[in-house]
């Protein structure tokens, strides 16, 4: 039995801080890759952690780290976030507000060759449905393996599987349509898979 | 060259700004779903709590849609089980000698007059809700002792709308008014909880 998780589950509110400064890096960076606004990331930090505390009960004894039952609590809080929000309404009239921050395209502009790269890369991941976007974005932006993916959205490894791989096929051919198009200036490496 | 950026932490003193309000948000959350109760290991409970609480009544068995219990301390207990109602929740309590206005809100609607009110005590001055609770509940704790002769106490409870067990009320707004309070006729749209 893991014992950070029987605290969670117990309600030990010191373990839950150290949650929090553990992982809440990894939400955040998650939660922009879902949104590519860090405004709403930072939003979707504290409505992760409340509801992950929230729901601590449901926290199965055993298991490994707890960054992916985090992360998929952040995917669905951002799937649902009017929803999380509303839930969490009284608490989030209180919460402090982000200084602006710039957004995904002012912090790439010196790690991609040029905005516009970048914006046919988001729009080729918008197009794709959102559950494939949920698995891409855990495996290839997170960097969980398939079966810590599997364990974030509660579905089976073998789905885990299939959709990345649908993903990444429709991800590459959007990209490789658009540089037969005219950009052939850069080449976006494939997605990596990482596997336990 | 990766499609995603490397990952950044949170902007300075967010971190811990954000990790305060989530810790100190926590005990205004609604409790984590719970498993049902089998009839028989809620017997005994029931009988225990009897004396002090006033349920409404039920026709056809199952849960009643609140229950309102004294605490020893003069403080109250308001257990929500199903958002139906709001009046009789609210004559309960002036049947028992206290000036308090009851409103659900679903998700999407909002109270026609906007403000309720203009007299509003501080929520330090007449903490009408309790927090955190005193004692070991499920259930929102309030104070009525906080609301002095003339005043009124106002309960705006936000009402999930597809609520899990035990999370049919999202969060609570509860103040004291110096003054009149106008009546909550539910419009659509989308607003924070009461007044402030």
């Amino acid at each position: 039995m893991d014992v950070m998780r029987t605290r969670i589950r117990d309600g030990d509110q010191r373990a839950f801080e150290e949650l929090f400064d553990q992982y809440a890096r990894s939400v955040y960076n998650h939660a922009w890759r879902l949104t590519g606004d860090w405004s709403v990331a930072e939003d979707v930090v504290s409505l992760t952690f409340l509801e992950a505390w929230r729901s601590r009960e449901r926290l199965t004894p055993d298991g490994g780290s707890l960054r992916p039952w985090l992360l998929g609590v952040a995917t669905h809080v951002t799937r649902n976030l009017r929803r999380t929000r509303r839930r969490h309404e009284d608490v989030m009239a209180r919460m402090p507000r982000a200084d602006a921050v710039p957004d995904f395209a002012d912090e790439l502009v010196g790690q991609l060759a040029d905005q516009e790269r970048l914006a046919e890369v988001r729009e080729a991941i918008g197009r794709l449905r959102a559950h494939e976007q949920d698995v891409l974005l855990l495996c290839a932006g997170a960097g969980l393996d398939y079966a810590e993916a599997a364990e974030a959205l509660g579905i089976p490894i073998g789905t885990v599987r299939s959709r990345l791989s649908r993903a990444r096929k429709k991800l590459e051919l959007a990209l490789s349509r658009r540089q037969i198009d005219g950009d052939r200036g850069t080449a976006v490496r494939p997605v990596k898979e990482s596997t336990r | 060259m990766n499609i995603f950026p490397q990952e950044r932490d949170l902007p300075e003193g967010r971190h811990q700004l954000l990790k305060e309000f989530v810790m100190t948000s926590l005990q205004d959350q609604p409790k984590a779903p719970r498993k049902l109760l089998r009839a028989g290991v809620l017997a005994p409970a029931l009988g225990l709590a009897a004396a002090a609480a006033v349920a409404l009544p039920l026709l056809f068995g199952g849960a009643p849609a609140y229950a309102v219990a004294e605490n020893p301390d003069g403080t109250v207990t308001i257990t929500i089980n199903e958002a139906k109602d709001p009046e009789a929740l609210e004559a309960e309590l002036r049947g028992m000698g206290h000036d308090i206005v009851v409103d659900y809100l679903p998700a999407g609607k909002k109270c026609a007059t906007r403000p309720r009110g203009e007299n509003w005590l501080p929520k330090e001055e007449a903490p009408l809700a309790v927090f955190p609770p005193t004692i070991e509940t499920h259930g929102f704790q309030i104070d009525p002792s906080q609301i002095k002769p003339g005043q009124t106490g106002v309960l705006e409870f936000a009402v999930n709308d597809n609520p899990e067990a035990g999370g049919v009320v999202a969060a609570i707004w509860a103040r004291v008014s110096d003054g009149p309070v106008a009546p909550c006729d539910l419009v659509d749209g989308d607003a924070p909880l009461g007044d402030s």
